[in-house]
């Protein structure tokens, strides 16, 4: 397992965070957070990289390799592995693109990976709302693709599980129930859509693996967890996971009513990186989002990774170049407030 | 006469029987009673091994826990979404009579979480009706309350409480312009769309005992998916829902052979679907007339003395 984490020897608290930290501190401790290291230690920094791609001709594969070379992925560290691509396929419908990540999304990753010598690669998904997951692949485009490049595809959703100890305790499930390729591969790469969310505010790389957590023992949609509540869900999943690698398609991403009722957003980009915390703050921001507003954001700070600004390195384009503000909709309680201002 | 493509789609599922009697979802892994069910239905659909059948049934008694559920697996008792599906398997079968009965008990008692609805601009189904979720306490929803109804009404329970509420639950989240979505109706005042599998099963469950003009736009949109459905976990879900009201397609076997054709291109389907698809092109009037026991009444002929 690689960590994506790099340290600053640098730490500034204001009058208020001392006081929630004196407040807060036994349950962030349980929760795997150490007040001490919040105080003393040092910050987590990470890299992004964002690449700016017009449209979906573009050489994608091209793109996503120069993304690995910014980021410090070479061949010797992809040789050999195997790799599973996690694609966002939550509800698709035929002829509408801004919905899923897009099909040359997926097949410029799989080309990259397998260029840089890994060892096999496969695309799996659990879609939360279908169990014909095989009409899902067809309606999304992305079956076509599969097949042409015989890249072999999984079903999450019905997939023998593994039991895991939560590792995020940020929910009341004490284990969470994965399928049982996680333990079967050596990278597990988000390959998200650029969304805004109607509950979670924002759906990127980190909300994606929702999807990784089988139907059969989680329902559809993925009821268990909405129950146990979705920013909590998703910090778990993350920490229990340890992903290793993130692609958010926001070449078209949704903005408005998402994850599945909004309208496209042409934002041109592809942001990447190791760590997803970042990788979703700097999608955030160039949606014109306040990632520290997004809860699952917030509470993955400082832990999972960082999401302040000054702590990311940015590589690539600079976000304020493709800023590209998406439309939220101020009935819906998850969008208020979140507008990066 | 049975015809090549299924002859083999039959010796495949049969194949794949395990020591234990169940029926794995994919080749090569361990059995499991949704699978299981689905193949005990679709081998006794079309005659095909007897004492295939009994094993498989046998091995669905294994997995019953005390309080009558038959869950996903035994590590995860709360999710007992199967149970309605070995209630199909063991029907009319007098040596697990008392298995179905514990079943159908456990259903009975069994619900999801279940509340009034704060704000109906958010979520726009009645979130008071009790119907069956997936999981044990969570919401209920579309296709766990659709199969335990199914099981009810060929228990002969249709008048039970229950039974009233989880077609009340159905009728509820139904679309305004038709089908069902997984369970939700609007969210923040916008209609989510239908999907064909969960429309397919809420149709099959609401057949003999719901009025016709009740669910006329849900058939209709059902009707024009069709053609192009090629999968088959939703064909066979179509042939049967469509089936149960007395609209199965005339041209069902040219459908499911060029779906088993489609394996060409995919690699063979997992044995669920491969059963379900069966189920589907043999039943003549939908998922019951595959079971032993008498017909509910025609759906067509029930709408007309509503």
């Amino acid at each position: 397992m690689t960590t994506a984490l790099t340290q600053k020897d640098q730490v500034t608290l204001t009058r208020r965070q001392f006081l929630q930290a004196c407040l807060f501190g036994g349950g962030l401790a349980v929760s795997g957070f150490s007040l001490l290291h919040w105080f003393m230690g040092p910050r987590l920094t990470a890299q992004t990289f964002i690449g700016q791609a017009k449209t979906y001709e573009a050489d994608l594969a091209k793109l996503i390799r120069q993304g690995f070379q910014e980021l410090g992925i070479t061949p010797s560290e992809i040789k050999g592995k195997r790799i599973l691509l996690k694609p966002n396929l939550v509800e698709p419908h035929q002829s509408l693109s801004h919905i899923n990540t897009h099909p040359l999304v997926v097949r410029g990753a799989v080309e990259t990976f397998l260029s840089m010598g890994a060892g096999s690669v496969v695309v799996a998904e659990g879609p939360g709302h279908r169990h014909d997951t095989l009409l899902v692949l067809e309606e999304s485009g992305l079956a076509d693709v599969l097949y042409e490049d015989r890249i072999p595809f999984q079903d999450l959703n019905t997939m023998e599980g593994v039991i895991m100890p939560n590792l995020g305790g940020q929910t009341s499930l004490t284990s969470l129930t994965f399928p049982r390729i996680v333990q079967e591969v050596d990278w597990v790469v988000s390959l998200a859509k650029m969304k805004t969310h109607h509950w979670a505010g924002a759906t990127l790389s980190m909300k994606n693996f929702f999807g990784v957590m089988p139907g059969n023992y989680y329902g559809w949609p993925k009821n268990v967890l909405h129950h146990a509540g979705i920013p909590q869900s998703i910090v778990d999943i993350n920490a229990t996971l340890k992903p290793h690698f993130a692609i958010v398609d926001g070449i078209i991403g949704m903005e408005g009513d998402g994850p599945i009722m909004g309208t496209p957003a042409h934002s041109g980009v592809l942001v990447m990186g190791r760590n997803l915390p970042a990788v979703d703050a700097t999608c955030c921001r160039i949606m014109g989002i306040n990632p520290d507003k997004i809860e699952y954001l917030r509470n993955a700070d400082q832990w999972l990774g960082p999401i302040h600004e000054s702590l990311i390195e940015q590589r690539g384009e600079a976000w304020k170049q493709v800023y590209r503000p998406f439309a939220l909709v101020p009935e819906i309680p998850a969008h208020q407030g979140i507008r990066l201002t | 006469m049975i015809q090549e493509p299924f002859r083999h789609s039959l010796d495949l599922l049969h194949s794949a029987q395990q020591p234990n009697g169940g029926f794995p979802y994919h080749l090569g892994e361990n059995s499991r009673p949704d699978a299981t069910a689905w193949a005990i239905m679709a081998l006794s659909a079309y005659a095909f091994d007897h004492e295939s059948c009994n094993r498989g049934r046998a091995y669905l008694a294994s997995q019953q826990a005390n309080d009558g559920r038959v869950s996903i697996s035994p590590s995860h008792p709360e999710a007992s979404w199967p149970t309605p599906l070995a209630i199909f398997a063991w029907e009319s079968i007098s040596q697990y009579q008392e298995a179905q009965s514990r079943a159908i008990d456990y259903l009975i008692g069994f619900t999801g979480q279940h509340f009034s609805n704060p704000d109906p601009s958010i979520i726009g189904h009645d979130t008071s009706i009790p119907g069956w979720p997936w999981i044990a306490e969570t919401h209920s929803w579309v296709v766990p309350t659709a199969l335990a109804l199914l099981a009810l009404h060929k228990v002969g329970l249709g008048t039970h409480p229950r039974a009233k509420a989880g077609r009340h639950l159905l009728l509820n989240r139904q679309l305004p312009n038709g089908g069902w979505n997984y369970g939700s109706t609007t969210v923040f005042n916008r209609e989510l769309p239908p999907l064909p599998e969960c429309t397919a099963i809420a149709l099959q469950a609401l057949a003999g005992h719901t009025a016709i003009h009740e669910i006329a736009q849900s058939l209709q949109y059902l009707s024009h998916e069709l053609p192009r459905l090629r999968t088959p976990i939703s064909l066979g879900w179509t042939l049967l829902g469509l089936g149960a009201w007395d609209l199965k397609p005339t041209n069902t076997e040219e459908l499911v052979l060029a779906c088993l054709q489609r394996q060409e291109r995919y690699g063979s389907y997992t044995l669920l679907s491969l059963a379900l698809l069966l189920c589907g092109a043999n039943a003549q009037q939908g998922l019951y007339s595959l079971l032993p026991g008498p017909l509910p009444q025609s759906p067509t002929s029930f709408a007309r003395h509503q």
